[in-house]
């Protein structure tokens, strides 16, 4: 998170004036920050407080105070557990799958060669299909046993979707994904410095070294931010779920927001799919930093060549 | 840049056919690489001019060329209707972003007190709620004011504040030199004057980023009309009226396509226009 979330450099130590007047100045400024911080806060304080009720809407007038039980139950929920682990596998194979795939075509594309316009359109189409489409595209004209272009390449008629119901929302979600992660990785590749490059060439670096030593490190933070964006809306991913495999066969594709879905208004279990999304928001706060830790430490051994 | 270093060193070092074998590998990887990508959309794009009996056939190529198919579609459902439900509450949603998230991320970049970080993390946090964990309360709060089945629960969220927003426009306040500000000041302007007349034209390109943003983010929003919207057609937005045309004309794949068509064109048209301002957006949330 350090890299993304740390601020531009501090101003130097604002010119001293008494504290008073800025605020007074400032005032007006006040509501503005206490509403935002109001507004996004209170739905989860809310979900907070439910979560710590046992409520069904199914039987009227149950809603009563059980404290921690509903976190309990959660956890001894099977169903919960699998959910988490799928919705884990989701989001790290794609993040990384379709980052390595971006930072791949991204180079690609960085280089000059005859169509590079049209293969760049092409590429960047999957990201402009709205996710809804997609889903619905890649259940019928892909992965549908008699008439998907799968089965026609490959030959066969597996029904992809009950055959292997992750892998194929898995598939489909990299496809969506890649074309976002390689603009960012392009742009933070146009943005290299030239002199950088030529010193280095200078200096007789072969061209996997150049990579390796100077561009790689000089896009970690491309391909941090990248992961960040990317890990929050995987993370969350309910169109491709719902869409493609309904979070079956049985469980065997339910990701957390679309099992919280289905328990909350599916199963009007108001108090224990509210548990669920705390849980969810502290899982997915503890994931992100770490992970990012993790790759920042990882790019950033070799920074320093400047 | 990088190109023309490289064609430079490899035609020093190889002689003329390995340079042109290079030649072919990347171009055949990059076209192999970009029909990979495009290829479902190509399916589509050949199956939505098809006639409904060849769309049911694993033929690529259709073998008489039905155009008009894009008008049955406006014929089989309220395509119109939808799209510009989804017109509305994008637009209405990105206007109302710009309202209500610029003072409050201008307040998140200048206003320092001892708790400021945590009031941004905050925000971040808020960021990163997956949607369905808030849905149960606003869902319960919408339905007690009466008016799930209407656009409003989607728009009225972003007239208070769009965390997203929020976080990406600060981001671009804060690289505002302090000079600036100061000379405002001493030029007394007040705080709110500042913000309209002097910063806001220096962050033009982060609020087109965060209005492309918002924009996008509705546009492809399917949860959030699945469940606000329900069983009131009227309300639809293309995303979701895609989904049930597909339900009810299981059968005519070729409508259905045309249908996905449809929807992909108006984006694509709104990011051939906006394809720099966008990728300036992303980039700069975190990287400066």
């Amino acid at each position: 998170m350090t890299a993304t979330l740390t601020e531009p450099k501090q101003r130097p130590a604002a010119p001293p004036k008494p504290r008073s007047t800025g605020w007074r100045r400032r005032l007006p400024l006040l509501p503005a920050l206490f509403f935002v911080i109001l507004v996004t806060q209170i739905p989860f304080l809310v979900t907070v407080f439910y979560s710590f009720q046992s409520w069904n809407l199914v039987r009227p007038g149950s809603q009563h105070f059980v404290g921690l039980q509903n976190y309990v139950d959660v956890f001894a929920d099977s169903q919960f557990r699998g959910a988490m682990l799928n919705t884990v596998v989701l989001t790290v194979v794609c993040v990384f799958v379709s980052l390595l795939l971006g930072l791949g075509l991204a180079l690609l594309l960085d280089r000059q060669f005859l169509g590079r316009g049209v293969v760049r359109t092409l590429l960047i189409t999957p990201f402009l299909i709205l996710p809804a489409a997609g889903a619905l595209l890649w259940k019928t004209s892909m992965f549908h046993p008699n008439y998907g272009l799968v089965n026609f390449v490959f030959g066969g008629n597996t029904d992809w979707l009950s055959a292997f119901p992750l892998a194929s929302v898995m598939t489909q979600v990299v496809w969506q994904w890649t074309p976002f992660m390689m603009l960012l990785i392009l742009a933070g590749l146009q943005g290299q410095s030239k002199e950088v490059l030529e010193a280095a060439q200078v200096d007789g670096a072969g061209r996997w070294r150049t990579f390796a030593s100077i561009t790689l490190p000089q896009l970690s933070r491309y391909l941090q931010l990248a992961a960040l964006l990317g890990a929050i809306y995987i993370v969350n991913s309910f169109d491709a779920i719902y869409l493609m495999t309904q979070g079956g066969p049985g469980t065997a594709s339910t990701n957390l927001p679309y099992y919280i879905y289905q328990r909350a208004f599916e199963g009007f279990d108001i108090g224990q799919s509210s548990a669920m999304g705390v849980i969810v928001v502290v899982l997915t706060l503890i994931v992100a930093t770490f992970t990012l830790r993790l790759m920042f430490r990882t790019f950033d051994v070799s920074s320093g060549v400047k | 840049m990088t190109t023309t270093l490289t064609t430079q060193r490899t035609s020093t070092r190889r002689p003329g056919g390995q340079r042109f074998l290079h030649w072919v590998a990347v171009h055949s990887l990059g076209i192999a690489l970009g029909l990979m990508f495009a290829l479902p959309v190509l399916f589509v794009l050949l199956t939505a001019v098809m006639t409904d009996q060849q769309a049911l056939t694993a033929d690529l190529w259709p073998r008489e060329w039905r155009f008009d198919n894009f008008a049955t579609v406006f014929e089989a459902a309220p395509m119109l209707d939808f799209f510009v439900n989804s017109v509305l509450y994008s637009v209405a949603a990105t206007v109302g972003m710009l309202i209500s998230s610029i003072p409050a991320a201008y307040a998140l970049a200048r206003l320092r007190w001892r708790g400021s970080n945590v009031g941004f993390m905050l925000v971040i946090a808020a960021m990163m709620l997956p949607p369905q964990v808030v849905a149960v309360p606003l869902y319960s709060m919408w339905a007690d004011l009466g008016l799930t089945g209407t656009l409003w629960p989607l728009i009225v969220p972003y007239l208070v504040g769009d965390a997203f927003s929020i976080f990406l426009l600060r981001q671009f306040f804060l690289t505002i030199p302090q000079d600036y500000l100061d000379a405002a000041r001493v030029d007394g302007c007040s705080e709110f004057r500042i913000l309209y007349q002097v910063l806001l034209p220096m962050i033009r390109p982060g609020i087109a980023a965060a209005a492309l943003f918002t924009f996008l983010y509705t546009w492809n929003d399917y949860f959030g009309p699945l469940l606000y919207t329900g069983t009131n057609e009227e309300s639809w937005t293309l995303s979701l009226g895609l989904s049930m045309f597909r339900n009810t004309h299981k059968v005519d794949w070729n409508l259905t396509m045309a249908a996905t068509v449809l929807t992909i064109l108006p984006v694509i048209v709104l990011f051939v226009f906006a394809q720099k301002t966008f990728i300036r957006g992303i980039t700069f949330t975190g990287v400066k």
